[in-house]
């Protein structure tokens, strides 16, 4: 008995000592994420992460509104009203340190999570993912990732580098990161050339150019999400950017059309719209608009980062009045007639004037705009003009396109521009009314070596200045021994 | 089974009568220690061989009467619960036998994980209180209690809110960003610790053990003592051991109390005149009194000034009492302990109640010779109970934080209208007669009255044990526990003003569950080899499985004020309080302890854990310990040497060992895992996580070496022990460049910080007479933590106090968490100007409003200076205590005690935090203190002038030095008078004991720490941000009487 007992009882134990340890306990799965495993185990979640990678550029302040004010308020129009370094005071007095928290730190962070958002997916469908969706669905969604990779790169030179006229590229521009980081690591890098960082850009767009649908399935997912023309739209920029003027035209002419009116005439037939304010309104998904950051009542741009909030005033849309409109900017330009529709966005309330267009009150879910079909036809003027040196008449019926659509009664012909330097700088003139508020004056300025304008109460700075870019961020010089400030 | 125990006994017995040629019958009695006979007693006749050669039991009146072989040398007498007696029969035909508790000998028999150990035998580190120190005192948990009783732990309870979880330290602070917080077995189940309310009101898990049916716990604190626990060990290990029946006859117990609470030393401030009058003159100094920006008086509804004294609307006298009744006993092969608690405890803010229903099931059977099983049910029920906020529990700048709300409000405004409506002005309390748009935050009193906070915890921890003794010397036993806590918490904001108003009414209900099981099993050989060789090996496996979830509503936008629950009509619902998670630890574990001749033993521990939380290269850990006792005084030289004339007994004990932690480390916290969102409104996946394969435990190397001895035939005994612990891997957030482009910082192993410390214990009994005794226990520890490297890119880290203000600091060559302050220069008294020292080491002279032609912040000179703020820091001071420790006495004389409890604590400083605001020169009402503020040139004072809205000259914006006070108290911890009554009275009635006592707690508290208690922590368990004082509400004094009553 006693014996049987034991053995009992032994055999008990022992079974109990040789059980392992459970496996699925020792390694479990979360149930409320997913995990990196299975992140591209479906179709679903491999195109969440691609919507992923456009919420967070948009996210956080990027091009769903501050990339777009801080391009803004370096320029000319804009009056700091609430000297808060939250928002922007230090942007728009060209006086960010490297560690302004709300621009120089956050911007770069953000940027660069984009940018390895875009890494790790791109690596992902090549390790997985596209076995998983196929050849034609994977490049279309890397497509994407790189162009919204391109776009990131392309933000930060814009703020932190110097442009590429000066020594075509050769000065030092951002870390150029191709490879998804998911783990700790040795992640000293040293900053990569201006002209390197622009070869890259370039890369992912003509890419993207190549692998992207030439269509969405609807409106929405036309201007919210990449298609063909919207690399071809984003390539005209960044050449335009570095100077490449003949490389703006052989773009742009991919998707704007010999002879009025201008259209795009394949892929998404982008146009003009007939009504200027159209595009600013719900549901802001016009061809015109072929890039724009959607905002909704439950996916809102967070706080202090919204167009309306900066630019309205509380007695508009309950706005904060961050900046009204400098009676010295172009709202001061003659020949922008008060019946131009695009002056109805332009708006007295008490003893200021303020840029209203972006109407939503809270939680001001305007879409953001990031690029429009008018960028792209002025864009393709002004390269003409710069190009050629001469009174392009190509370039005159594309600013005519432009004006005419807001302000019929105003015709430009030859006889008005005495040199090619006048017709550019209507050109240049129609850019600031036309995309004013849109996030295009920062890098106007800079991309053409002009100084960063004189303000009230702020010197104007010479393009050769300290502050005619930003500091590179105090946290990456901390981390990254290999990174030097500018 | 046991017939066939009794069939083999019976052959034995016949084999033996056949062999035998004379029997005799050797009768006697059997009684307990205090001569009661006992029913039941085993009686087994022994021979040469120590084989059983006859059985029989005792009687009703304890006698026995058995026949024996002339083979039988002696009789064993056994008895559950009592210990083992053997005696000699050589030449005796009766024989009368007192068996002994073997609990009376519980203090010499010590919990050591998987088992107990006799004292002398133990080679660790481990510290005993009784269960009587912490029994039928006013506090929530048993720990609340510990403070002051063990050397080398240090309780800090962190505010008056009860059922605070306390801060328990075992000799100093162990860890950065995880938890330095012991492991707590309550027999011998790890338990869930912490927190577990997520509303204002505080929820314990530890609460839920009564603490009158607690028999003792053992703190165990070095390698040797805590290395069977492995990955868990670091910290230190509570063992706490509930009550178990005892042999004899049923025994009913009763214990109560009621008591009395109050706050005590609370700051004094202006009241509605001076208050009036001095920010009057700030307006004034700041150039912006008007008749329309001015404070004034109003007539109340008596027709005289409002003059309002806050601390009455939000503080009270608790009433507090607490009842437990117990049934318990043992028979030859059952003992039970069942007990009933029941308490209701006020707090000293008003709203602010606990109450507790406790059931406690202890059973233990012996089924025969071989197998014995048992276990315990242990439910109980509390209900933590608040209105709001109360600012304390990492809160401390919360706008409805009642600690707080009662020292800002303006005292010429009253919580009511005249007409005996509330006051209130939206979401704030309205201003009265003020020309001011702000007096206060929240108004108190609507809280109080409208709103709630509560958390009700149903809290069950089981276990059922298999034991099968073969043999003699061998125990199997196999163990499986539970734990279940689940809370429902239940928030309700009004309406009407405070914290409701911008929602128009909020109702929060959300609960969640956590679960573990804990599967154990041991093998233990104990056996004497040629009497000198003593061995002892145990080993084991075990799986610990916790499971956790939550889910809740919350709803906002009330239909109609009559809705306050959340079944009730609400426009919007929101998710609140969803959580899941899970955890796994899977442990093979073995300890030999071996002791030769009594002299000398040695002593090992090993376990391999496998966590679930941990990176998948790096799942399984090894801890282990070495250790080794010698008691000299067993030594023959020793007598020879007539040292035995002075030392009654003299150990040296010494280990060594490599343990580990992961308390506090999230479930998940070593994936790489994706999260969900939104993009044009469809889903996203998002990498949001970054993770670390190779993220595994914070690992202590640990050394002890001790020496204990006695004197005075062991009426003074005194332990001594030094110790080095020396911790690396420490787990920290380690920033990436931000160019890497990782969501999150990454965990990684990499800091290391040691603590270093001796302690020193005295237990004496200075007398010990016929009708009185004193007893006497002294302890002091001493600790020195280091933080000696964090990592690349983490030089420091900033920890912050309610999210606003960031005192602490830790650093390497500092200890973990110093304050991080602004240096202050004192006060111009040219000028009235606050003096600051900003980074560059050179005074700023500060005036918040600066007259044309002069700046805020300027040189002496006059010249314009940078802005002074926390970046101007420096890591000022230690808020780790170098001693601390308790002084307990007592004192009886006849049916007579006192005891007095002292504890103390040296070397540490505190951020007070709270005295900024109380010198904030905004609306905020003031300590009289102000009232020596600078007023004219000349005036020599520490108070600047008054500028109104300056927020920067006393620390309301940054922390400052001038807000730094040394942390030294001696506290009279409890006081107990007691008076047993005579037994020749109680025998009378039946009674076996009855004592009546009256006690204090926290009578007296000698500090220069100008707060109300310098024993406080905002943040509560926090390992960096230790040692703030911010808005805290200070711990009760209670004063209550009890009784005691056995029969």
């Amino acid at each position: 008995m006693k014996k049987n007992l034991l053995y009992i009882v032994l055999a008990a134990l022992g079974m109990q000592f040789a059980s392992c340890a459970k496996d699925e306990y020792l390694n479990p799965v979360p149930t409320n994420s997913i995990s990196a495993e299975t992140a591209f185990d479906s179709k679903d979640r491999i195109e969440g992460q691609v919507r992923a990678i456009y919420a967070s550029i948009k996210n956080a302040g990027m091009y769903g509104g501050r990339y777009q004010i801080f391009n803004d308020i370096r320029g000319e129009e804009f009056s700091n009203d609430r000297t808060n370094v939250v928002t922007g005071f230090d942007i728009w007095n060209y006086t960010p340190s490297n560690s302004s928290t709300n621009s120089v730190l956050n911007h770069w962070s953000r940027a660069y999570y984009v940018i390895n958002l875009a890494n790790v997916f791109i690596d992902g469908m090549a390790a997985k993912g596209t076995n998983v969706v196929g050849a034609t669905l994977s490049g279309n969604f890397v497509a994407e990732a790189r162009l919204l990779r391109a776009m990131s790169y392309y933000s930060l030179l814009q703020l932190y580098a110097r442009p590429y006229w000066d020594g075509n590229g050769a000065k030092p521009g951002v870390p150029l990161r191709l490879k998804g980081n998911t783990g700790s690591g040795d992640y000293a890098l040293a900053r990569a050339t201006v002209a390197e960082v622009y070869t890259q850009i370039l890369a992912d767009l003509t890419f993207a150019e190549q692998n992207l649908p030439l269509t969405n399935a609807s409106a929405l997912l036309n201007t919210t999400r990449a298609h063909r023309n919207t690399a071809i739209a984003l390539k005209t920029r960044v050449y335009l950017s570095m100077g490449k003027y003949a490389e703006v035209i052989t773009e742009a002419n991919k998707i704007v059309s010999a002879a009025p009116p201008f259209t795009a005439t394949t892929g998404v037939n982008h146009a003009l719209q007939a009504d200027y304010t159209n595009i600013f309104k719900a549901p802001y998904t016009t061809t015109e608009s072929i890039l724009s950051m959607p905002f909704a009542s439950n996916e809102t741009p967070g706080t202090q980062n919204q167009l309306g909030y900066y630019y309205g005033p509380s007695a508009f849309n309950g706005g904060n009045g961050e900046y009204s409109l400098l009676s010295t900017g172009i709202v001061s330009n003659a020949g922008w007639l008060a019946t131009d529709r695009r002056r109805s966005f332009v708006q007295a309330f008490g003893s200021k004037t303020y840029l209203t267009k972006y109407s939503v009150p809270s939680n001001f879910i305007d879409y953001a705009p990031v690029i429009r079909y008018a960028e792209v036809l002025l864009n393709l003027a002004e390269a003409r003009v710069r190009s050629t040196s001469s009174v392009d008449a190509q370039a005159i019926l594309l600013l005519n396109a432009v004006r005419g659509r807001s302000d019929a009664t105003t015709v430009f012909t030859a006889l008005n521009f005495a040199t090619a330097t006048a017709l550019a700088d209507q050109i240049m003139i129609e850019r600031r009314i036309e995309l004013l508020g849109e996030g295009l004056r920062g890098s106007d300025i800079t991309r053409l070596g002009l100084p960063l304008p004189a303000k009230p109460g702020v010197s104007a700075i010479p393009n050769t200045g300290q502050q005619y870019i930003w500091p590179i961020s105090a946290d990456e010089l901390l981390l990254n021994p290999l990174c030097k400030d500018n | 089974m046991r017939k066939l125990v009794s069939f083999l006994a019976c052959c034995v017995l016949l084999i033996g009568q056949l062999h035998a040629q004379t029997n005799r019958t050797v009768t006697g009695s059997v009684t307990d220690e205090k001569g009661a006979p006992l029913s039941g007693v085993t009686v087994n006749a022994l021979g040469a061989d120590r084989k059983v050669s006859a059985t029989a039991l005792s009687d009703a009146s304890g006698n026995f009467s058995i026949r024996v072989t002339d083979k039988a040398r002696s009789l064993q007498f056994a008895y559950v619960g009592l210990e083992e007696q053997t005696v000699s029969i050589a030449g005796k035909n009766s024989v009368t036998v007192k068996l002994v508790s073997t609990s009376a000998n519980l203090s010499e028999v010590v919990v050591v994980g998987y088992g107990t150990q006799k004292k002398k035998d133990i080679t660790g580190s481990i510290a005993s209180v009784k269960g009587e120190a912490l029994a039928s005192k006013p506090v929530q948990s048993f720990e609340q209690a510990l403070g002051g009783r063990a050397a080398g732990v240090q309780i800090t309870i962190p505010s008056g809110v009860l059922n605070s979880p306390p801060v328990i330290r075992i000799r100093g602070t162990n860890s950065i960003s995880l938890s330095s917080y012991p492991l707590i077995v309550i027999d011998g189940i790890p338990t869930f610790t912490g927190d577990f309310s997520s509303t204002s009101a505080a929820g314990n898990a530890l609460a839920s053990i009564n603490p009158n049916d607690i028999e003792s716990v053992d703190v165990a604190k070095d390698a040797a003592a805590t290395a069977i626990y492995g990955s868990r060990a670091a910290n230190g290990v509570l063992f706490i051991t509930t009550k178990k029946g005892k042999a004899g006859r049923t025994k009913v117990s009763l214990d109560s109390w009621v008591g009395w609470s109050q706050v005590q030393r609370l700051p004094s401030l202006l009241d509605a005149f001076q208050y009036t009058d001095y920010k009057n003159e700030a307006l004034k100094n700041a150039g912006t009194y008007s008749a329309t920006n001015q404070f004034a008086l109003m007539n109340g509804p008596n027709g005289n000034p409002i003059n309002t004294r806050w601390y009455d609307y939000v503080y009270r006298n608790g009433v507090q009492h607490s009842n437990t009744v117990s049934v318990s006993g043992a028979n030859e092969s059952t003992s039970y302990y069942f007990s009933g608690g029941y308490t209701e405890q006020q707090g000293i803010i008003k709203r602010n109640d606990f109450k507790r229903l406790s059931l406690l099931m202890n059973i233990d059977h012996k089924a025969g010779k071989y197998v014995s099983m048992g276990g315990k049910i242990q439910y109980s029920n509390e209900k933590n109970l608040s209105a709001v906020s109360s600012g304390s529990l990492g809160d401390a700048f919360a706008t409805a934080g009642l600690g707080r709300v009662a020292l800002i409000t303006a005292p010429n405004v009253s919580p009511y209208n005249n007409d005996g409506t509330y006051s209130y002005s939206g979401a704030l309390i309205g201003v009265g007669a003020n020309k001011l748009g702000q007096v206060g935050f929240n108004n108190p009193v609507i809280q109080l009255d409208q709103n709630r906070a509560n958390a009700e915890t149903d809290h069950i921890i089981g276990n059922l044990y298999l034991q099968i003794k073969p043999v003699s010397w061998l125990t199997l036993r196999s163990t499986y526990g539970l734990d279940y806590v689940l809370v429902d918490n239940d928030q309700y904001y009004s309406p009407i003003s405070g914290e409701g108003f911008g929602s128009n009414g909020s109702v929060t209900s959300n609960f969640s569950k956590n679960k573990r099981t804990v599967f154990t099993n041991t093998i233990q050989f104990d056996k004497i080899f040629a009497d000198k060789h003593a061995v002892s090996l145990l080993g084991g496996v075990e799986q610990q499985r916790s499971t956790g979830l939550g889910y809740g509503l919350n709803r906002i936008t009330v239909s109609d004020p009559a809705f306050t629950n959340i079944q009730g009509g609400w426009a919007t619902p929101n998710a609140a309080g969803l959580s899941i998670g899970e955890n796994y630890l899977y442990s093979q574990f073995g300890r030999l302890t071996y002791t030769y001749n009594k002299k000398y033993t040695l002593n090992g521990s090993l376990r391999r854990d496998g966590a679930s939380q941990l990176g998948v290269n790096s799942k399984y850990g090894t801890f282990w310990a070495a250790s080794a006792a010698w008691d000299i005084a067993a030594e023959n030289f020793w007598s020879s040497m007539k040292l035995d004339n002075v030392f009654s007994n003299f150990k040296i004990r010494a280990s060594y060992g490599k343990v580990g932690n992961i308390g506090g480390l999230g479930n998940f916290a070593s994936l790489s895992t994706f999260g969900s969102g939104l993009y044009g409104g469809n889903s996203t996946v998002a990498f949001g996580s970054a993770g670390n394969n190779d993220l595994t435990w914070e690992t202590s190397k640990k050394t002890d070496i001790g020496i204990n001895f006695g004197i005075l035939k062991d009426r003074v005994n005194f332990e001594l022990t030094y110790y080095n612990s020396n911790t690396d891997g420490l787990l920290l957030f380690v920033p990436q460049p931000p160019s890497a482009g990782l969501p999150s910082t990454i965990p990684k192993n990499v800091g290391t910080m040691y603590n270093r410390g001796f302690e020193f214990g005295v237990n004496a009994t200075p007398i010990r007479g016929k009708d009185f005794t004193w007893t006497s226990a002294f302890n002091i520890s001493y600790n020195k933590n280091m933080v000696t490297s964090l990592a690349l890119g983490l030089d420091q880290i900033i920890a912050s106090t309610g999210g606003l203000e960031n005192p602490s600091i830790t650093k390497p060559g500092y200890p973990i968490g110093m304050l991080f302050v602004t240096q202050t220069k004192g006060v111009d008294p040219a000028t009235g100007r606050r003096i600051f020292v900003n980074g560059a080491g050179k005074d700023v002279y500060f005036q918040h409003v600066a007259p044309a032609g002069q700046f805020r912040f300027s040189y002496a000179d006059g010249t314009v200076a940078p802005t002074v703020s926390s970046a101007d820091a420096v890591v000022y001071r230690n808020t780790n205590p170098k001693f601390y420790g308790g002084f307990d006495n007592t004192f009886r004389y006849k049916g007579f005690e006192l005891n007095a409890l002292f504890t103390y604590q040296f070397g540490s400083y505190l951020y007070y935090g709270t005295n900024a605001g109380l010198r904030d020169q905004r609306f905020w009402n003031n300590s009289t203190d102000v009232l020596q503020r600078w007023q004219k040139a000349g005036d020599v004072t520490a108070i600047p002038k008054p500028i109104f809205g300056d927020n920067l000259s006393n620390g309301s914006s940054f922390p400052l030095d001038i807000n730094v006070f040394k942390g030294d108290f001696v506290k009279l911890r409890t006081l107990t008078f007691g008076y047993n009554l005579p037994k020749s009275l109680l025998e009378k009635v039946k009674i076996s004991n009855a004592r009546f006592y009256v006690a204090g707690n926290n009578l007296l508290i000698l500090t220069k720490y100008p707060g109300p208690d310098p024993e406080v922590s905002s943040n509560g368990n926090g390992s960096s941000n230790f040692g703030i004082d911010r808005n805290t509400v200070a711990n009760q004094r209670t004063i209550t009487v009890g009784v005691n009553v056995g029969f």
